[in-house]
Formats: structure tokens, sequence, C-alpha cells
């Protein structure tokens, strides 16, 4: 394309037959020039929108989760250890471990709109079924979701939890040890069941202390939705020194 | 398209090299901070939770 149109810029003294032959081809040429041109932005474009939802995002929330996450261990630090309740949540409510991840530690925040979820944390239901916290003690279901890739991908490896694996959430004053008793690796997005207070797609009948975590499937697509189950095992004070449970250990 | 802004950046090769660089890097920053979050939540990549709608 250049070249054509340098020719003819250049060579204005050329006869007027060859130069206005020249400058059909040349239109044409230009046209299917840019055509391509723009074809080849397009492709880089998208190319780039797949660095950005798989690498940046993932930096983006990483940094956001590690700011807050601090955030909340400094205000741990600082209030009194063992007293009630005077905890402010905005900034999230614990943290959640999950060795077969291999992902360290996963800040809990309210709610699982995706403004929340961007951050790089793993939301608690509040909509359409509201989660039971463990901190009330009351019997329920602590229902969390959490990305599958992109924003931190704090559930990326979600599939790699087996029946017996533990789930660790951590408070101010106490770690609750969840231990896996069911999967359901692929469900319909709309199956708000799962996250009932008695959860009767996982094989239990009774009220307990239950925790679901809930993501997309197969990974890079939305299509499915993957859930993990576990039941309490056993509350452990934290004590001075933050010794992890020893199934962390 | 891309050689008509090539012949109209100002300067030799190098500057003209420079300037393109500058712009291809201004062109990423707007895709990247403006472009894509805008974009994001349109397509049915991210959406972790179950839920009714």
């Amino acid at each position: 394309m250049a070249a054509t149109t340098d020719d003819t810029a250049e060579h204005t003294d050329d006869g007027p037959a060859p130069r206005s032959r020249r400058r059909g081809g040349g239109r044409l040429a230009l046209a299917v020039s840019v055509f391509g041109e723009l074809l080849i932005t397009a492709g880089l474009v998208l190319g780039l929108f797949v660095v950005y939802s798989l690498w940046w995002t993932n930096v983006i929330a990483d940094r956001k989760a590690d700011r807050q996450g601090h955030r909340i261990r400094d205000e741990w630090a600082h209030s009194a250890p063992g007293g009630p309740g005077a905890l402010d949540t905005k900034d999230g409510i614990g943290f959640l471990h999950v060795p077969a991840m291999n992902n360290g530690e996963v800040l809990v925040k309210k709610g699982t709109s995706t403004d929340v979820l961007n951050d790089g944390v793993a939301g608690y239901y509040i909509d359409p079924v509201k989660a039971t916290l463990p901190m009330t003690g009351k019997a329920g279901n602590f229902t969390l979701a959490a990305h599958r890739d992109g924003h931190g991908a704090k559930f990326h490896n979600i599939d790699k939890i087996e029946k017996g694996d533990p789930i660790v959430f951590e408070t101010r004053d106490k770690w609750y040890v969840y231990k896996v008793y069911d999967i359901l690796p692929e469900t319909s997005k709309f199956n708000v069941k799962v996250l009932t207070q008695v959860p009767k797609e996982s094989g239990v009948t009774k009220p307990g202390h239950y925790i679901t975590l809930t993501t997309c499937t197969p990974v890079y697509t939305s299509r499915y939705r993957y859930v993990v189950w576990g039941e309490l095992v056993r509350v452990q004070q934290v004590d001075s020194k933050r010794t992890p449970p020893k199934e962390l250990r | 398209m891309y050689g008509w802004i090539w012949r109209h950046l100002p300067g030799n090769a190098w500057v003209r090299a420079l300037i393109s660089l500058v712009l291809v890097l201004a062109v990423v920053y707007v895709l990247f901070q403006y472009v894509f979050p805008w974009a994001e939540p349109l397509l049915p990549f991210n959406d972790v939770t179950v839920n009714n709608q």
C-alpha cells in the first residue's frame, strides 16, 4: 500500500493513462489492505483480552486481596483477643485455607456480586440463599463462591479437592475445621438447592454445620457450577501465636 | 492504515519507531484500563455463583 501511493505521489509527471489505471488498482489494494489491517488489529485485541482476563486481572485482584488481608490481620492483632464480637466485618470476616487447592489463604467477604469477587476474595452468599456464618454457632450452611479463572482465580484448583480433605476457616478467635464429604463436579447454574441450609443433594438429611464452595466449571467458561460440600469436624481456639490446626501444618 | 500513520509521523525512522511504540503502549493502556473492564461483564466467562436468574 505504502509503495503504491508513494509511487503515484512521486511520479506526478507520468502520463495520465497509466496514472489513472494505477489509481484504480491502488484504491482497491488500499481497501483490501485496510480491511486486512483491521482484521489483524481485531486479532491482536482479542489476544490482549485473553492476556487481560487470565493474567492482568489476577495481578490486580491479588494486590487488592493482599492489602485487605493485611488490614484484617492488623485489626485482629490490635483488637482484644477473645473479646466480644465488636468486629468490623466490612473488610472481611476471615480466611479460608484449603490445602488441596494449594493457594494459601483466601479472604472471605460478604456478598457474591462481581464487585466483591473481582477483588480476589471468596464471598459468602447473601442472595438467593443467605449463608449461615460459622461464628453464629447456629446449624446451617456456610456457602461461598469465588472465581475459577481471572480476578485472583481463588477456586481455580477446586477440582483438586477430594473427599476427606480439610477446609479450614480462620476467624479472629477460632479455627473452624471442616471435612469434605461430597463433591458435585457439574450442575446447572440455576441449581440454588445446593445452597440450602441442609443441602439434601449432598446426601445429608439433618441440620448440621456445613460449608459449601461453589465456582464455575469447566475452566475458562461459566457453563456449569462445581460444588464441594464439607461438614464441621471441630472448632479450635486461636492461641496467642496463631498456631494453625494440624490440618494446615 | 498503519502505513498512513507511519508516513504522517515526524522525524526519521528511529523517531517514528519510538513514537509508534509510545502509541502502541497508549492503546494497550486504554484497552486494559477502560475497554476490557467495561467489556468483561458483558461476556459470559466469569459468572461463578448459582442463582435464580
